[in-house]
């Protein structure tokens, strides 16, 4: 049943990876699935096909797969009709997009999964039509991402993160391919290059390959506390919609959603963009400041303080807590009191040092965190600890760390 | 238990009648079978399942059509015992699920009439009987008809030369789909959503003039009904497999979004009444079959530990012939399809004794809900897999609300105590998931059971009933023999049966019965039983002493049942997996029992 406006153009998606560096937060999830605000990175992309009429995606699903699947289902909810195809083990994106061959024919998308887009950018590279292309943009730390350098519109070399500054034109992982380049990677894959940069670095020599400018919307979470910024671009900054049941005397201000099912209750502030989902009891006397996303079934009790923050589903907040620039994963419970003030912090993740001017607490996921805890600006707190009552914590905990 | 369909409009009927048959397989498939009408009615049916039907079927044109898909209640699967039947004189052809009881007195009559029957199913009379009664008028002929029957139906009726569908109901479910110049009628809503999500319920005792421009509802004596079309609000694609290998896997996965979903809007009304607004009850009975019984169990510990008040337990199928007694309770009646005779006999029953009457089910609209006093609407959403899963769980989670509602009224639950007890349903979807996130370790014990002939599975206090379900999943979809048992029991007989063939599953979480169960532990493993131990994660006491463990998050014993039972949904789908069986569609069992 394909609809008139259908392109019966195809897409790809990769979403078979771990994202390593966003732990805690991917150590249940696949990075694709992150919340930001309140829905998975995968499903912005996956409207982004939607809205240019792209319809049939092929997912390739990997790590934690049955948590796209169970999400996605069969795409009918999204409007779209969406396939799997499985990669079992993450050792390249060309061996993730050969896994999907079979449901290719002629051109088709391929997209990173963990990479927040708009319309915007999937409408630039279709409207640009040459195959194959590349969708390219400027960025700051190139030395995260595969650097191409262009001739016209045409790519002399792409260098996947380069030691030495060669531009700051980037790769985005968004391609229009057709079917021929399909086997050209595989050729290049039997040679040893297992991601599509390498492949595609292989074959510049053989044929022309696009790039496309776009100045859409592009962002990649690659850092626990880029969920914070991430999640204040994608909140609306209009208009609210109010469901759920609402207390006299509660202060709703600028763009806030809450969803249905929610109380707010008596003496609560709210000032948006907030925004709250489904069954959550909020109040009496909470203070919820801007950029704020919390998710489904969250509990917070009086005398709290929420500002600038992501707080995912299922989470108990005790009453007197102060959490400032923080995020705090599924199935989080606090007693009360739990103090995470903003503040200035160096962060180090794998064997990179960060300085971070505002930043508040990273908590993992189902951990269990007592009464009158103190988190200093910076701390990642891994999936499943258990922090008792008072204590002072900073640094980087691992996963399922018992602190007494 | 069987599914029907019926299609009029301008298309080609058999592909809409075979796409809706096969979301209907999980009523019944051993027989299936279809009428297309043309010029003549013709017939096509065989043995085995709908894709079975579809590679024997001619290529029969019309786009007036009936079908059916069986689950052999009287009379054996086979062919001839397939529906539609025919008339002597092939102008009817009829499709029905239900029973009708005295069919064997009204078939001797028809004979001695001089009508041919073909088969040795109950329906056959039907068709007969309405030629009988036929003279010029089909409507007329229905009702004259049905009038003599006794039993249970959802019938669709087609002749010939006319384009309307006659479907009539009584105590089996039966809608009707709107559509645009073309109207359809099923058993089930699940079979029409490829095409309309516009709705009537047909109700007990009516019948419906269905053709492609119109549909007119009628009482039984013939008198005019008006009704307002429903909207379906899900869809199809929340009935299909997305990516997993089985429908039981997928639901499995999405545990934790159901009880998400059956907790909005439910945990803030435990204060404020919408559930149980009145608690003028002293006891409390629960029914209900199968797994549905085995939440009732585990609820009664529920309600009596929050609650305090006695709760007493009765299968559906005995409570509607056992004696009434003095007591007065509120009667929780169990069913995920709202549709399972017994359990609708038992709020019959349950009425009939002046009791108050709650039922839980997970679909709106079904004949139970309009049977009770009040009802709990579980969100499990559409389940397709024979083996009960997440609408297992959702039931679990509505009896927590309820004991908890119940406790607080009673004020056995402090506001402070309840307030915890709501934490724990919170955080209930990450208890599960964290479950789900180790589901390869549950793959691998699963090893010990794949070869056995018999399993044992034994707990105690509130996860007694939880084994019983483990047993029963095991037994249902890998078709190993399986047993559950209270552990304290095994010394009272089961242990004479336990030898190195035989693994023992076994639940010790570190409640008060923790030590118990430890030394039965001991005891099975002297026996040389391999034994696949489900604790808290961590337990070394516990690992010491078994063969294999698997650990679940360290929730509040009283909620332990929910981890633990989708540990040992795993448990099930992965041995059977291993094992090749037919994992969503188990021999001899169907979805939802309609028979009694």
């Amino acid at each position: 049943m394909q609809s008139e406006e259908d392109t019966g153009l195809k897409a790809v998606i990769l979403a078979a990876g771990e994202g390593m560096r966003l732990r805690p937060f991917t150590y249940s999830r696949p990075k694709p699935m992150l919340p930001i605000g309140n829905r998975p990175i995968l499903e912005y992309i996956v409207d982004a096909l939607v809205s240019n009429d792209i319809k049939d995606i092929i997912m390739v699903v990997g790590y934690k797969k049955e948590k796209i699947m169970s999400y996605f289902q069969d795409g009918a909810r999204f409007d779209a009709r969406i396939s799997y195809a499985f990669q079992e083990k993450q050792i390249g994106t060309a061996h993730a997009l050969i896994a999907a061959k079979h449901f290719l024919d002629d051109n088709f998308v391929v997209l990173a999964g963990d990479n927040l887009i708009d319309s915007r950018i999937v409408s630039d590279l279709l409207h640009n039509g040459r195959i194959p292309s590349i969708l390219v943009t400027e960025s700051d730390i190139p030395s995260k991402y595969g650097v191409v350098q262009l001739e016209g519109n045409k790519i002399t070399s792409i260098v996947e993160k380069p030691e030495v500054m060669v531009g700051n034109i980037i790769s985005t992982g968004v391609y229009l391919f057709n079917h021929e380049i399909l086997n050209a990677i595989e050729i290049e894959m039997c040679a040893g290059a297992l991601g599509i940069t390498n492949a595609i670095q292989k074959m510049l020599g053989k044929q022309d390959i696009y790039a496309v400018k776009t100045d859409g919307k592009w962002i990649d979470v690659v850092y626990p506390w880029d969920i914070i910024k991430v999640n204040a671009m994608a909140l609306s900054s209009e208009g609210q919609t109010i469901s759920g049941v609402v207390e006299d005397n509660v202060m709703i201000k600028g763009p806030v959603v809450i969803g249905a099912g929610t109380r707010i209750r008596s003496g609560t502030y709210i000032n948006g963009p907030v925004l709250i989902g489904e069954g959550c009891e909020i109040g009496p006397h909470v203070s919820i400041f801007p950029t704020t996303s919390i998710g489904n079934n969250v509990r917070i009790d009086p005398y709290t303080y929420v500002s600038n923050s992501v707080i995912m589903n299922n989470v108990c907040i005790g009453s007197h807590s102060h959490l400032s620039h923080t995020v705090i994963d599924e199935g989080v419970m606090i007693a009360s009191s739990l103090s995470c003030v903003c503040g200035q912090a160096f962060a180090k993740i794998d064997d990179d040092f960060f300085k971070l001017d505002n930043i508040g607490a990273m908590i993992g996921e189902d951990t269990i965190i007592g009464s009158h805890v103190a988190i200093a600006p910076g701390t990642i707190v891994g999936a499943g600890c258990r922090i008792s009552d008072g204590v002072r914590l900073s640094g980087n905990l691992e996963n399922k760390c018992v602190v007494v | 238990m069987c599914g029907i369909v019926g299609y009029t409009g301008p298309r080609e009927a058999i592909e809409i009648l075979l796409d809706a048959l096969k979301r209907l397989e999980y009523r019944g498939y051993d027989s299936a079978g279809l009428a297309v009408l043309e010029n003549d009615i013709q017939i096509a049916k065989d043995r085995g399942e709908i894709s079975q039907l579809e590679k024997s079927v001619p290529k029969l044109r019309g786009t007036v059509g009936i079908g059916h898909t069986r689950w052999a209640t009287c009379g054996k699967p086979s062919k001839e015992n397939a529906h539609p039947f025919l008339d002597c004189s092939g102008n009817f052809a009829l499709v029905h699920n239900g029973i009708i009881e005295n069919h064997r007195e009204l078939r001797r009559e028809l004979e001695a009439e001089g009508h041919l029957f073909t088969s040795e199913t109950d329906t056959e009379v039907l068709v007969h009987l309405i030629e009988k009664y036929y003279d010029g008028n089909i409507e007329k002929a229905v009702r004259e008809s049905l009038k003599r029957v006794k039993g249970t139906y959802a019938i669709a009726v087609i002749e010939k030369g006319s384009r309307e569908i006659i479907a009539a109901r009584k105590e089996n479910p039966l809608v009707v789909g709107l559509g645009v110049g073309e109207n359809f009628v099923a058993s089930d809503v699940t079979a029409l959503l490829n095409y309309t999500n516009k709705v009537i319920y047909v109700m007990d005792g009516e019948y419906a003039v269905i053709s492609p421009i119109g549909v007119r509802l009628y009482d039984s004596s013939g008198n005019v009904i008006s009704r307002t079309p429903s909207l379906v609000t899900w869809t199809i694609e929340d009935a299909q497999r997305g990516g997993f290998e089985h429908y039981m896997l997928k639901e499995i996965f999405e545990q934790p979004a159901s009880i998400h979903n059956s907790l909005l809007g439910t945990l803030d009304g435990i204060e404020e009444g919408e559930l149980l607004q009145n608690v003028n009850f002293d006891s409390v009975k629960i029914i209900g079959c199968g797994s549905s019984y085995h939440a009732a169990m585990v609820g009664k510990y529920i309600i009596e530990s929050l609650a305090h008040i006695p709760v007493t337990l009765e299968l559906s199928s005995e409570y509607r012939y056992s004696h009434g007694t003095r007591e007065s309770p509120l009667v929780i009646l169990i069913s995920q399809s709202g549709e399972t005779a017994d359990t609708l006999a038992a709020a019959r029953e349950a009425r009939k004794r002046g009791c108050r009457t709650l039922a839980i089910t997970n679909v709106v609209g079904s004949t139970i809900t309009r049977e009770v006093d009040e009802v709990f609407y579980t969100k499990a959403g559409p389940e397709i897999g024979v083996a009960a899963t997440k609408s297992y769980i959702t039931q679990l989670i509505a009896l927590y609300l309820v004991g908890m509602r119940i406790g607080y009224v009673q004020r056995t639950l402090s506001h402070e105590l309840l307030r915890s007890m709501k934490d724990q349903l919170r955080i209930m979807p990450r208890q599960v998931n964290a479950v789900l996130d180790n589901k390869e370790i549950v793959e691998e014990a699963s090893d010990l059971l794949v070869n056995a002939r018999n399993v044992f599975f034994i707990g105690r206090n509130i996860n007694y009933p939880t084994m019983l379900e483990g047993a029963l999943k095991l037994k249902e979809i890998s078709y190993i023999h399986a047993e559950g048992y209270a552990a304290g029991e095994l010394k009272h007989g089961p242990l004479a049966l336990l030898d190195e063939n035989t693994p023992v599953v076994a639940s010790c979480i570190r409640d008060h019965t923790y030590e118990k169960m430890m030394s039965n532990i001991s005891e099975v493993a002297a026996r040389d039983s391999p034994v696949l131990a489900i604790g808290y994660e961590g337990d070394r006491d516990l690992m010491a002493i078994v063969d294999r463990f698997i650990g679940i998050p360290k929730v509040n014993p009283l909620f332990s049942p929910v981890p633990l039972t989708v540990v040992l949904q795993l448990l099930a789908y992965y041995t059977a997996r291993k094992r090749g069986c037919p994992i969503d569609k188990p021999r001899n069992l169907a979805k939802s029992v309609t028979v009694e």
